[in-house]
């Protein structure tokens, strides 16, 4: 009885479904969300290009960065990610190729195997250091990392100890090495990491308010330096280290290179599934992407509409969009 | 003459407790000897460590795999693919009104009117938090999960039941994927069978499966011989004994095992997001990336909404069932002892009218349209017409619900366009939650307490912990753990332990293993203390319990990275609020079983020992606790799974250990270092599983029971 219910029930939702299914079919491609707010940004005003403009219908899959999101674009599980940062990404220089332009200056030229396409700049560009509030920086007299030892107790918790505590960049898959950095520079402090981008300036909101010294891993464009007096230690200019790769197990090199020295500049760019973008059904897309040219202080200013007053990310952008038509419509092909 | 005996039999059970206590008190004080002399963490040999190279051999194997075969599980993973797309563009495109229906009335028909206003609210609820799309999406991922599990299940399930040597070979296949948390096969899948929906689907049927094979193998076993008997006596052959008879017969435990089924498909759908399948689980996480208590608390009441309906919906299916007159009850809103007043029957009276009326349109509809159906197809064959009409008008509630899909369908599609859920009805209990957790967090007063239960728990318990069992040496460790296996269990345990522990030792990661099992001990340890007297005030009050029931039913149906949350919001990141979260997770089984087990000890005992002029403290502690010991140590064992399951999750708000080294994996897409971590946590798991089972075991035979 219950059994002829159930199959005669589905035969015909079956009738049903089929019936219903007769709607034409958008354009579709799948996005990663990025796992910061600035880079959440940048993804909603691409997506909202693609959707709105290029008659797109975007999937928009939670992932977290690192080489796995690398991987699945290049499977072609995603479609594309935005704002990728070089000096964050460990698996572009094994799997892009060609050159990075920037204002038509070639930036950095990959010789990867080219299985993740580079689409293009996204506009963005990044900068990484550790911070210190200014008003601890004027009290304590700290000038530069190397003062940080000395003032090492006002700088712990609980949980650090006799050491200092660093609040560290909050995700694995970052590839900050912020520990590797801190024991290269014989900087006594723990680098913690907390989890997330939200529990790390959460945790810095705290300290700031009851005006404690901390140290702070951040990086620019983002609102914290809007809201709160941050200086930067000035960690020691950046240069890469080749033999610091997975495949060399790690191997560092001292205190003379990467990961010793602070971040580079970071022309950051969108990436995406290379057979995807090939097809003739995308060139629009791929073309917008070459095109596409977002600023940091449009970001700047978005970002501190929906972390400080507390907005929908997708309206901050629509609004955006709306009443600066001048900035995009050159990246909309025609 | 025979209370010398016994007494002499205390005598020598006294001095053998006194020589394991010492015994134990000696290795304690060795171990505490050796961890201050280490310097650093202990570790294996870098000989071994660097010989031992079992995450290349993995890496090795999938990169093999990967080259060799995936265009096979691609294939697979297609085809799951396409149908969950198909499934989840009819949810999300169809008229909301459609859906709404499709939810709607089924749980009418089989629930009676309270589920249907249930679903109603839930599906309001979907709505006007926003998370339609997303509701949809979980919906489809846990429908064709859930669908694949039940014909595969069955059709396994089946099997075993046939064959007694297909039924041996499934046991320990069964045991192990229920055993796994569901993490460490979840990123695997992934690789092979990509991002999304397909993987998410794959790891749900490994996930979900194992209840339903178990209980339709032991339904149609259960089948009574008597009935077999008469119905092979009558001729029947085997296939129409099992279809006709064995089947049917076992068909509510079946039905059981669907509602198992779907309940444990919905809790993994949730953590699939991990993997990048969408819905809800992914709005959580996001909620959780943005510190927003609120949006998660939606997400969160989203899942516990839905799975409570999808619970009571599977429980009236599986009631039996009576025919239509009687079914005139159902429509009763109220519990039917309130008649007496005479507001409930104001009430009562327009949905009783209503429902007569609801009950004779379907009745007539039926009928006309069975007869209508009989006289179309009388015109080519008299006999199958007849059968059709009759099998049409018995279906009284499904033909008419079938018409107002119908109907639906037909207004969107050619008269106006219903669309998406409407946006201007929204429910947003996200702002008032918000602004609570943030006057809470202000709070100077809270913000000492909880700054003061992180510095108590840190100092006191994780820290002494934390550098103790990092800093013993490995070997003697894994001495302690093998010699508690050999007394516990027995002497294959004990060297199936010393592999396991040699295993995640020769892997490079055992400080990682010490400070995940630092902060499963910790967590377990703060369950007890919290959990046990609530269980003893639940066991003492009826009414608390009931509560508390509704609580813990509550808790153990959310997703577990729903309780990093509020964690996090009130004790900020780091590994204490690991520990915390973990406590959160893990404690309603031994909040449980401690009420259980005190509850259960028979009044007998209890009223023995008040008459003996036993106080309340003193009934409890020498009669009740020692008698309700077996219930809770399988409180402390369920409670300790629970936490080390929980430790994958916790990196994401601090915790360390092996959880973070799988964290660490999947973002280098390093299979093989994730794999061997997650790996470290099961084995861990099993080890201190079995040796509580077998104390337990120990135990009743101890108290005879």
């Amino acid at each position: 009885m219950k059994i002829s219910k159930s199959i005669s029930a589905l035969v015909l939702s079956l009738v049903l479904v089929l019936g219903s299914f007769g709607t034409a079919h958008a354009k579709r491609l799948t996005a990663a969300v990025a796992d910061w707010t600035g880079g959440e940004i940048t993804c909603q005003v691409a997506v909202s290009m693609l959707e709105e403009e290029l008659g797109y219908k975007v999937k928009r899959v939670v992932f977290p960065s690192g080489t796995g999101l690398w991987e699945a674009i290049a499977a072609g599980e995603i479609d594309f990610a935005c704002e990728s940062w070089p000096s964050y990404a460990e698996a572009d220089t094994v799997m892009m190729k060609g050159p990075l332009i920037y204002d038509g200056q070639t930036m950095f030229n990959y010789e990867g195997d080219g299985s993740v396409k580079l689409l293009g700049t996204s506009g963005i560009i990044g900068l990484s250091d550790y911070y210190i509030p200014r008003y601890a920086a004027e009290s304590l007299g700290i000038k530069s990392w190397k003062d940080l030892n000395k003032h090492k107790d006002k700088f712990a918790t609980i949980e650090s100890g006799s050491k200092g505590r660093l609040i560290a960049c909050p995700v694995a898959g970052w590839n900050c090495h912020d520990q590797k950095r801190l024991d290269l520079l014989g900087i006594d402090f723990q680098a913690d990491e907390l989890g997330t981008e939200a529990a790390a300036i959460a945790e810095a909101v705290a300290a700031y308010e009851r005006k404690e010294p901390f140290l702070l891993y951040l990086w620019e464009p983002h609102w914290f330096f809007g809201a709160y007096d941050m200086v930067g230690v000035k960690l020691p200019a950046h240069k890469t280290c080749d033999s610091f790769t997975e495949a060399n197990n790690w191997k560092d090199c001292g205190t003379a290179a990467w990961p010793a020295t602070g971040w580079a500049k970071d022309y950051t760019f969108n990436y995406g599934n290379p057979d995807t973008f090939a097809k003739p059904e995308h060139a629009k897309a791929a073309e917008f992407f070459t095109k596409m040219k977002f600023d940091n202080a449009d970001q700047a200013v978005m970002l501190v509409e929906v972390k400080q007053k507390n907005r929908d990310l997708k309206e901050v952008v629509k609004e955006w969009k709306d009443n600066n038509p001048d900035k995009w419509k050159s990246w909309i092909p025609k | 003459m025979s209370s010398e005996v016994t007494s002499i039999e205390e005598k020598s059970n006294n001095s053998k407790n006194i020589i394991t206590y010492s015994a134990i008190l000696i290795t304690f004080l060795i171990a505490l000897w050796l961890s201050f002399q280490s310097e650093g963490p202990s570790k294996m040999p870098k000989v071994v460590t660097d010989e031992f190279t079992f995450t290349a051999w993995v890496n090795d194997g999938e990169d093999y795999l990967k080259k060799n075969y995936r265009w096979f599980t691609k294939i697979i993973a297609g085809y799951i693919k396409n149908g969950y797309y198909f499934l989840e563009d009819f949810l999300i495109d169809s008229p909301w009104l459609l859906i709404a229906a499709i939810i709607f009335l089924p749980c009418l028909i089989a629930g009676g009117l309270r589920l249907g206003l249930y679903s109603l609210f839930v599906i309001y609820f979907w709505g006007g938090t926003g998370m339609w799309d997303e509701s949809m999406q979980t919906l489809a991922l846990m429908g064709l999960s859930v669908l694949l599990c039940v014909v595969f299940g069955v059709t396994l399930g089946v099997m075993c039941s046939q064959s007694d040597r297909f039924d041996n070979f499934m046991k320990p296949i069964l045991d192990t994927m229920q055993v796994m948390p569901a993490f460490v096969y979840l990123f695997p899948a992934l690789f092979f069978f990509g991002i999304g929906g397909a993987p998410a689907i794959l790891a749900t049927m490994i996930y979900a499966m194992p209840p339903i094979i178990r209980l339709t193998n032991t339904g149609i076993r259960q089948v009574p011989e008597q009935t077999i008997e008469s119905a092979t006596s009558f001729g029947s052959s085997k296939l129409q004994l099992l279809f006709k008879i064995k089947i049917p017969l076992s068909l509510p435990s079946i039905m059981m095992g669907i509602n198992q089924v779907i309940m444990m498909a919905l809790a993994l759908v949730v953590l699939a997001c991990f993997i990048g399948a969408e819905g809800i689980g992914g709005q959580v996480w996001l909620a959780i990336r943005n510190l927003d208590v609120g949006w998660a608390m939606e997400g969160g009441l989203c899942i516990l909404f839905m799975a409570i309906m999808f619970d009571r919906f599977g429980l009236a299916l599986s009631k039996p069932k009576t025919t239509l007159p009687s079914d005139v009850q159902k429509f009763y809103l109220l519990p039917q002892a309130w008649e007496k007043y005479s507001i409930a029957r104001i009430i009562e009276k327009p949905l009783e009218f209503f429902s007569g009326l609801v009950n004779f349109v379907c009745i007539n509809i039926t009928k006309y349209i069975a007869y209508v159906f009989e006289f179309l197809i009388s015109l080519f064959n008299k006999d199958t017409a007849k059968d059709i009409g009759e099998l049409l008008s018995k279906r009284y509630y499904i033909i008419p619900s079938f018409i107002v899909f119908f109907l639906i369908s037909f207004i969107d599609s050619s008269l106006f366009k219903i669309g998406s859920f409407p946006e201007d009805w929204k429910l947003s209990i996200r702002q008032p939650i918000a602004d609570g957790v943030k006057s809470l967090t202000v709070n100077p007063g809270f913000i000492a307490f909880t700054k003061g239960l992180r510095g108590f728990i840190y100092l006191n318990l994780l820290r002494p912990l934390d550098t103790f069992l990092t800093h013993i040496p490995w070997w003697y460790t894994t001495g302690i753990f093998v010699a508690i296996g050999y007394f516990t269990v027995g002497l294959r345990f004990a060297f199936v332990t010393l592999l396991l522990l040699l295993f995640i030792g020769a892997n490079g990661i055992w400080p990682q293993a010490m400070i995940t099992l630092s902060s499963v001990l910790v967590s377990v340890i703060l369950c007890f203390a919290i959990g046990v007297p609530l269980g003893i005030i639940a066991s003492y009050n009826e009414r608390f319990r009931n509560v508390q029931n509704v609580v813990l039913d509550a808790m153990q149906t959310l997703p577990y990275f729903c309780y990093l949350i509020p964690v996090l919001m009130f004790f900020g990141g780091g590994t204490v609020s690991a520990v915390l979260a973990t406590v959160i997770y893990s404690i309603p089984p031994i909040i449980r079983l401690t009420s259980l087990g005190l509850t259960q000890v028979s009044g007998t005992y209890s009223e023995v020992s008040r008459s003996f002029g036993g106080t309340l403290l003193q009934t409890l502690n020498k009669i009740k606790f020692p008698l309700a010991v077996p219930s809770l140590v399988v409180g402390f064992n369920q409670t300790v799974i629970m936490a080390f399951a929980m430790q994958i999750v916790t990196p994401l708000i601090g915790g360390k250990g092996l959880g973070l080294e799988v964290f660490n994996g999947l973002a280098r897409s390093d299979t093989g270092r994730g794999l061997a971590a997650g790996i470290g946590i099961v084995l861990l798991a099993i080890i201190i599983d079995r040796i509580s089972l077998a104390w337990t075991k120990k135990q009743r035979e101890a108290l005879g029971l």
